[in-house]
């Protein structure tokens, strides 16, 4: 499996007060456990199981995940903006793997 | 080779497109709501949570009514709330009752801070009303279904 690679649309500045969409994607086969390999053995299942995204270290935004999200989850979602500071985005696997990105948000 | 996965991109692409326009192109809300399918999914959304849930115009579950590929369905929801610290939504779990496994996903939002209105794609395994359970601050727990038909199983 190539590694997962996360992505984010977030506006480089906004005013405050504002509700700023933002986009993320992360690349992941999202594995239900429900598939078979030509062997007739199950694949273990192996999916992102919860995405969070914190604000100047504050959670403002989360998910858990089951399997029914497609490959390559994508989740766009909306946030109240105050102050320039940071978006942290993470993306929690199962087994433990963490993948994550940051972002400086300029608010006028 | 090379031009399936093309045609596929720019499906995926159309398809993003479509879910970001928003709400028009989505004819989720068109289906007629039959008394009988609301009990049916009030029913399927006892026993899958234990919970009783109350059928409320104030979820808007945006998907189209017949989609091509399981693999990938667009879904968007919108929630009208203030999002006060006295009125807002805390949760919204979201269920497809006629997949292998039921649980899709769950958002959690905050007051003052998110506004309820989230999109994603999904997987579905066949046709199905598919339920978007919000629990507000109060506890009261709104419901919305979407009639989706899929061709292909997204579950495979």
């Amino acid at each position: 499996m190539a590694t997962p690679t996360p992505r984010v649309q977030v506006p480089r500045s906004a005013t405050r007060g504002e509700v700023i969409e933002i986009k993320t994607l992360i690349e992941h086969p999202m594995e239900t456990g429900l598939r078979l390999d030509s062997n007739g053995e199950v694949i273990p299942r192996k999916i992102i199981n919860e995405f969070i995204c914190r604000y100047n270290g504050e959670v403002v935004f989360r998910t858990d995940l089951h399997e029914a999200v497609a490959a390559n989850p994508f989740i766009s979602f909306s946030l109240r903006v105050t102050t320039s500071g940071r978006l942290d985005f993470i993306w929690n696997e199962d087994f433990g793997a963490v993948y994550a990105l940051n972002h400086t948000l300029l608010v006028d | 080779m090379a031009e399936t996965t093309v045609a596929q991109e720019v499906t995926r692409r159309t398809i993003l497109a479509a879910a970001i326009a928003g709400g028009a192109g989505l004819a989720g809300v068109a289906v007629a709501a039959t008394p009988e399918a609301d009990a049916d999914a009030v029913k399927e959304a006892r026993r899958m949570t234990g919970k009783v849930v109350t059928l409320s115009p104030r979820l808007h579950l945006l998907m189209p009514s017949h989609f091509p590929n399981g693999y990938i369905v667009p879904f968007t929801l919108r929630i009208d709330s203030k999002m006060t610290d006295t009125d807002h939504v805390r949760q919204v779990q979201v269920l497809a009752p006629r997949n292998p496994i039921n649980p899709v996903a769950t958002f959690y939002f905050v007051p003052g801070r998110s506004e309820p209105v989230v999109s994603t794609r999904i997987r579905l395994a066949e046709q199905q009303d598919v339920l978007a359970i919000a629990e507000m601050n109060d506890g009261a727990l709104l419901m919305a279904r979407t009639f989706v038909e899929v061709e292909t199983n997204g579950c495979k």
